[in-house]
């Protein structure tokens, strides 16, 4: 009896163990944690869990000395719970206190993405603004995009030499908002090559792009006034597999030799094998992606290169449509915000020490 | 009604997608992941026949016009064929075989046989070609002909020597001063046309979805 | 004479393409046939994600995604195989996945070397690595995101069987790994853009510590990710698998693991310096004919 005490006074239960239900998420998670006891015997914590209106409790897990918190995943959405937490040692178990019911409810908003959330109202409510600007002031300013003022010359070189012109949308699928704003510029070019009479290679790497450009492509020719000159084999697919695409692209340009090469998309290692094989043959070449790694290979390899954002530029450019101009220019006062927004927080935490990291 | 449906559709799962990111109900969640998982892989499904057939048909034009170079449009739609064929008949799992025996004594022409013995090399050639062209994009491109196309010299040169053991002889901070280069301006830059990158992609996603952009529909208004 | 030399420098130029692939060729051949020791420094990208996995506690595992296909296997396979060396000769878990379905004959074919070396050389039980207690091959499913975002929720929802068709709620291992919780931190080792959506997804939604092992060509991307501390630290290439082979080398001796392993990551080191002192050679001899015939025709 004596020893019984001894043991049991030489082992202290768990304290203060706390029960939420796990915020931010779907549903279905509560947050158990617990102080743990300071004995060093203990090899860890068995942590049991009641149903209200019933008797018996369940073992959820058997966790580690070093434990302090416990995520029960199994919980009923609004079914009451109550948790205990025992310490076991290679002996004995001494059992907490049991916490009070708490619930698992699924939340309407994630408040760790509120940052997010404002910014997303911010910035849309800027592009509105100059939305609607641009259709009363439809002389917006954009400056001037050498690769995208070369496009005109390109195609013209093309229909000069009799050569067709090639034109590859990247490799990614229509996911990737590279992809629809190569795919802008597709339609641009189109219109051109029809006009002009050249011919026109369009390989693509995904099914769904091969249908979209062939409609884009289509619609092109149609509205060049050409719609005869309109064949099934302009777009066509080629293959899903990044180096077979490539090397099918490479046998193209030495066969076909294109008088113009446009590589505009999302690319990825094959950037420089087309490149340099459009360089090898002789082709002008106008690129442009938002992969910023491979920026350095067109530029080296490329005649006119679009970086990043000129690419999502580029269908406003060429169009010159008053609302997609509007758009560049929210874009453009977002990034300025966001500048000096960098600008104030940066002084505020160098200068006054503001913990301004943790403000997000 | 031709555009006006497609346009309904995007500004409906556009401004869903968008919700589906704030919101963690169940509620909400269980019908985004519906879409993303079970309606993507469904079009997916559907989209791969249609590539399939432009690949087909692509080829049997050339052949049938002799146009440059036709036989080897021949080779791709034979090669096509018999992968198909053993992929489907011959099953994927090599211990669980298909309806197609893949195995003649100790020749085996099983998909994974395929796959590990020609594509991978294939591949790994394609992938190879990348030395070579780095070094003749190097040899023409790399010449100090303004202050912008001197530094990205130096710079480059910095970056190879700092990933050799030369350039520890040469000063033995060198590598420390090429990882800095990468660690700073590099980042700092980057981070700048990632800005610009992000940005793009949101003005261009909010246009398609409140319709401004439509290009994708297929051009026109 | 100064016509010829002015010739010489013209078509030094103009060289033909085909020279430079020659000269190239044999740069990276012959050290492959006649290699020379190189070993590289750790740098401090390598030598954090190491430190990070060493001191990881002993109930959490380490988690591998092969996200890269077989063409940058050179580059890529050296670090999966170091990381598990690392995590077996410290004794911790390990669960490695694939996104790609190419990548499952890649994580096979680790698994089958690291385990065999392990194996091979283990004097009692302890020693061993045993499938289903010591690490587990969860395998590929689709769609990606359901696989990085069911892993925060629980693993044996996303992978109900492995890549052997067991039962995963049945193996010891998954009741020490039931999701990210249970992850020290998880390598994504990829060629692609994948790492981002590691972090966009996975690393917003559940805080899972991640860290990648990327081409160099790729190196300069994540660079942003490691400084922000998205990414504990980073593999870059066929180098920072090296410096990372050599870390673990030192380690796997600390433990009393002596042993003789091969290092394809540190063998191919020779010959990309050679290439690289190579492509320098080119440039400034590019360089020399540019500025010399300008400087003649002024």
């Amino acid at each position: 009896m004596i020893l019984l005490l001894i043991i049991l006074f030489t082992v202290t239960p768990p304290t203060a163990v706390q029960v939420k239900d796990l915020p931010n998420d779907d549903g279905g998670k509560i947050l158990i944690t617990w102080q743990r006891a300071p004995e060093p015997e203990i090899i860890g914590y068995r942590v049991l869990r009641q149903e209200q209106n019933s008797e018996e409790w369940e073992t959820l897990a058997f966790v580690g000395r070093l434990a302090n918190r416990y995520i029960d995943d199994e919980a009923k959405n609004y079914l009451p719970y109550r948790y205990q937490i025992i310490a076991c040692t290679d002996t004995t178990a001494v059992p907490s206190e049991p916490s009070g019911f708490v619930s698992a409810v699924p939340h309407w908003f994630d408040t760790s993405t509120l940052p997010a959330f404002i910014g997303t109202i911010i910035l849309s409510l800027i592009f509105i603004y100059f939305i609607n600007r641009a259709q009363r002031d439809k002389n917006l300013f954009i400056r001037r995009i050498a690769g995208l003022d070369a496009v005109e010359e390109a195609l013209g070189r093309a229909t000069e030499m009799g050569r067709a012109t090639l034109y590859v949308p990247g490799l990614s699928s229509m996911a990737d908002v590279a992809t629809i704003a190569s795919l802008n510029i597709l339609g641009e070019v189109a219109k051109k090559t029809a006009k002009f009479g050249t011919p026109l290679i369009v390989p693509t790497s995904d099914p769904i792009v091969y249908t979209v450009a062939r409609e884009v492509v289509k619609e092109s020719y149609t509205a060049a006034g050409r719609p005869d000159a309109f064949h099934q084999d302009i777009v066509f697919f080629v293959t899903d597999q990044q180096f077979a695409f490539a090397a099918a692209v490479d046998g193209i340009m030495t066969r076909e030799k294109p008088a113009t090469n446009f590589l505009i998309g999302m690319f990825w290692a094959e950037s420089l094998i087309l490149a340099e094989t459009g360089a090898a043959t002789g082709a002008i070449q106008i690129a442009g992606t938002d992969a910023i790694a491979q920026l350095p290979f067109f530029i080296t390899a490329c005649d006119y290169t679009l970086i990043g954002e000129e690419l999502y530029a580029a269908s406003a450019y060429i169009s010159r449509e008053p609302l997609l101009l509007g758009a560049i220019k929210g874009q453009d006062y977002s990034k300025a915000l966001i500048t000096f927004l960098i600008i104030i927080f940066t002084v505020m935490a160098l200068v006054f020490n503001l913990p301004v990291k943790n403000w997000f | 009604m031709k555009r006006r449906i497609p346009l309904m559709i995007v500004l409906i799962t556009g401004i869903f997608g968008a919700v589906a990111f704030f919101v963690p109900h169940p509620a909400i969640r269980s019908a985004d992941e519906l879409m993303r998982n079970d309606v993507q892989r469904i079009i997916t499904a559907f989209s791969l026949v249609l590539g399939v057939g432009s690949i087909v048909q692509h080829h049997l034009l050339k052949i049938k016009r002799h146009a440059q170079f036709w036989p080897y449009s021949y080779i791709t739609i034979i090669a096509l064929l018999i992968t198909a064929i053993i992929g489907v008949f011959g099953g994927i799992d090599v211990t669980k075989p298909g309806i197609l025996p893949t195995r003649i004594a100790s020749f085996s022409f099983h998909i994974q046989t395929i796959y590990s013995n020609m594509m991978v090399p294939l591949a790994a050639t394609m992938f190879s070609l990348l030395a070579f062209f780095m070094s003749s994009a190097a040899y023409r491109a790399f010449r100090a002909r303004n202050l912008e196309a001197t530094l990205l010299l130096l710079s480059a040169f910095i970056l190879m020597l700092g990933a050799v053991p030369l350039g520890r002889a040469i000063h033995k901070q060198l590598p420390a001063f090429a990882e800095w280069i990468l660690a700073v301006p590099n980042t700092a830059s980057k981070r700048g046309i990632l800005f610009g990158v992000e940005l793009g992609i949101f003005a261009t996603s909010l246009k398609i979805i409140l319709g401004i952009e439509r290009g994708w529909l297929g051009g026109g208004k | 004479m100064n016509r010829t030399k002015e010739n010489i420098l013209i078509r030094l130029q103009h060289i033909d393409r085909r020279w430079i692939y020659l000269i190239l060729w044999l740069v990276v051949m012959i050290p492959l046939l006649f290699p020379f020791k190189i070993q590289p420094r750790p740098t401090p990208p390598v030598t954090q994600l190491f430190n990070y996995i060493d001191t990881m506690p002993e109930d959490k595992a380490l988690a591998i995604s092969v996200d890269f296909t077989p063409d940058t296997r050179a580059e890529l396979q050296p670090m999966v195989v170091s990381l598990m060396r690392h995590a077996f000769a410290i004794k911790r878990r390990v669960g490695i996945l694939a996104i790609s379905v190419y990548g499952l004959g890649l994580g096979e074919e680790a698994i089958q070397q690291v385990t065999e070396e392990f194996n091979s050389r283990a004097r009692n039980h302890e020693d061993s690595v045993i499938y289903g207690e010591d690490y587990i091959f969860w395998g590929w499913t689709t769609p990606v995101l359901t696989v990085m975002l069911g892993m925060g929720e629980r693993i044996t929802n996303v992978f109900p069987v492995d890549y052997y068709g067991n039962k995963t709620e049945t193996l010891p291992i998954t009741k020490h790994i039931k999701n990210y919780d249970d992850i020290g931190v998880l390598v994504t080792i990829a060629a692609s853009a994948i790492p981002r959506s590691w972090i966009n997804y996975a690393q917003t939604q559940f805080g899972v510590h991640l860290s990648c092992g990327i081409t160099a060509v790729s190196a300069a991307d994540f660079y942003p990710y490691v400084n922000s501390g998205q990414f504990i630290g980073m593999l870059a290439g066929m180098k920072g698998a090296a410096e990372y082979e050599q870390l673990v080398r030192q380690r796997m001796e600390k433990n009393g693991m002596t042993w003789l392993l091969r290092n394809r990551g540190t063998e191919a080191m020779s010959s990309q310096t050679s290439a690289h002192l190579t492509i320098m050679a080119f440039i400034i001899i590019g360089n020399i004919a540019y500025f010399a015939v300008r400087r003649k025709r002024k």
